[in-house]
């Protein structure tokens, strides 16, 4: 599986199927490579340092990346950028990634073009740095754990990037959330000390060299896994943002066999459910009020909620604490002032700007609805959104509706924390559409005053 | 574009809702009892309906008005 020679053809179109974009692979070289995996928690994060050197004879503007398929279902977010400077005054510039396909692709791999600002001239290097998350990878192995082991997981990944360029030099450093690791399949060299599990530096290597590796290791961090989030934000132009947030919660890991002790969870003496959780941490804006969080049952009051004028947290302690295979359905509701989420754009439209994701901390989310419910009479809803997302129109009545209000659904799927950023929605309305909801209650009113002066001007009797 | 974009505001101040809202109703009340005393004290040939009307009009904008602030001030945002 040697270098692959395609004809000279540079097609230059961002954003488009780009055919043939490139002779990429006899042009780009990776001079380093640095890979820094993250598995302290449930959401895998890579670091990925490429020093990419340009050794064709025509500027190349797009880098690209390769991932296996499998891994490439699980990627929730591929961010890139760009190190410009040396040593202090270093400052990094985003750049732009996006999913592609390059033809002649070995076992269905799966590609991202990272687009460079500046075209890389024949000869020129420049340092990427790249960072993407994956989540489900970490499979808990055994699938079946009781309430007093420890979890374990598999985690697969090849010790060599996967890449469609040809690698100088490259090294993988895994950091494992504890010094507890049962197994991990050695590539030489390979080292494992302390917390970080070492392979490499492996020097010339050809493109889409692949070498499969298993690290079985200990990890108790919280499996916390939204299954369904279904936000719904009401905006009433009196002066208040209702969000309602319906929760389907699921603890991931490793399940749970055998029965649920009490007594062994609460006393101190043994490991008593170390992967198990029972608080949950949800950020949301400051000057938050009316909070409440409530399931099918009713209210439950375990839960603190911590003010500041820079950010709110509540902290939210379901009714059981959470094992292999459980789950919590919930509804944590609140209101925010509208003044700093409703600001009006220059051309005269209104734009809500509110923050995209899921304000619990650490959690996964496998499907996420985001509804914007926008008052009686708004016309025009558009959004604006960073991230790829479906988008459709819906209706909804509440309270003084006669034609209903317009929500606008938002869906995505697997969304991390690392997702949480501002997304604006657009829409027009005219003020003096307000004055539609006490009109109608004042001519309620009036109907009832004019039914009085009718009933008294009827003469029902029969005696003259 | 956050800080230069002007925020949007309620119409009214919402630290006002509850006083309009009791405001507006005693007045809106007080009306709603004239125009029944009204109606009491009149025999059918004597009523202007011109009167009824006004009154009745009156009543009701101030009992709809004092209405809508009264479900904002108690957290139904309408």
């Amino acid at each position: 599986m040697g270098p692959i020679v395609i004809p000279c053809s540079n097609y230059k179109g961002k954003g488009q199927d780009i055919l043939a974009a490139s002779s990429s692979n006899n042009q780009i070289q990776i001079l380093n490579a640095e890979r820094r995996i993250d598995l302290s928690s449930h959401i895998v994060k890579v670091f990925l340092t490429l020093k990419v050197e340009n050794v064709g004879t025509s500027p190349a503007s797009e880098i690209f990346l390769a991932f296996p398929p499998s891994q490439a279902d699980q990627l929730a977010l591929v961010k890139a950028q760009a190190a410009i400077g040396k040593k202090k005054k270093k400052s990094y510039v985003h750049l732009d990634v996006n999913p592609t396909q390059l033809p002649d692709a070995p076992n269905g791999t799966k590609y991202f073009s990272i687009s460079l600002l500046n075209p890389l001239s024949s000869g020129e290097t420049a340092t990427l740095e790249v960072l993407y998350i994956l989540t489900h990878s970490l499979e808990p192995f055994p699938a079946e754990i009781s309430q007093l082991e420890s979890q374990l997981v598999y985690f697969r990944d090849s010790a060599l990037i996967l890449s469609p360029y040809h690698i100088k030099q490259q090294t993988t450093f895994i950091k494992t959330p504890s010094t507890k690791v049962e197994s991990f399949t050695r590539v030489e060299p390979t080292k494992f000390a302390g917390r970080e599990l070492k392979y490499g530096p492996y020097e010339d290597r050809p493109p889409y060299s692949f070498s499969p590796v298993i690290v079985h290791l200990e990890n108790n961090s919280p499996f916390a896994v939204v299954e369904e989030l279904l936000r719904e934000v009401e905006i009433s132009h009196w002066g208040n943002l209702q969000i309602t947030e319906h929760y389907k919660l699921v603890h991931a890991g490793a399940r749970h066999k055998g029965v649920f002790s009490r007594v062994d969870y609460q006393s101190r003496a043994s490991v008593k459910g170390a992967s198990s959780f029972k608080h949950l941490l949800a950020s949301l804006p400051p000057r938050v009020h009316s909070v409440y969080y409530r399931d099918e049952i009713g209210n439950i009051s375990s839960s603190h909620l911590r003010t500041d004028y820079r950010k709110s947290e509540l902290e939210i302690e379901p009714r059981y604490p959470l094992f292999g295979g459980w789950k919590a359905t919930f509804v944590i509701g609140y209101g925010l002032p509208l003044e700093d989420f409703l600001f009006e754009s220059p051309d005269g439209k209104r734009y809500l700007n509110f923050s995209f994701g899921c304000p619990l901390a650490q959690t996964v989310v496998n499907k996420l609805t985001i509804k914007v419910v926008l008052p009686e009479g708004s016309k025009d809803p558009s959004a604006a959104v960073p991230y790829p997302v479906e988008q459709h129109l819906e209706t909804k009545y509440s309270y003084l509706d006669v034609v209903g209000r317009t929500v606008l659904v938002l869906e995505k799927k697997n969304v991390v924390p690392e997702h949480i950023t501002p997304f604006q929605v657009y829409y027009t309305f005219k003020p003096i559409f307000m004055l539609a909801e006490p009109l109608m209650l004042a001519s309620v009113y009036f109907l009832f005053f004019m039914a009085c002066v009718a009933y008294l001007q009827i003469d029902i009797s029969i005696r003259k | 574009m956050g800080s230069q974009a002007a925020a949007i505001t309620s119409p009214v101040p919402v630290a006002w809702y509850p006083t309009l809202a009791i405001l507006m109703l005693a007045v809106g009340l007080i009306v709603t009892a004239s125009f029944f005393i009204y109606e009491a004290t009149s025999s059918r040939r004597n009523r202007s309906l011109a009167k009824e009307l006004t009154t009745g009009a009156l009543a009701s904008f101030f009992l709809g008005f004092g209405t809508l602030f009264l479900l904002l001030a108690s957290g139904v945002y309408v």
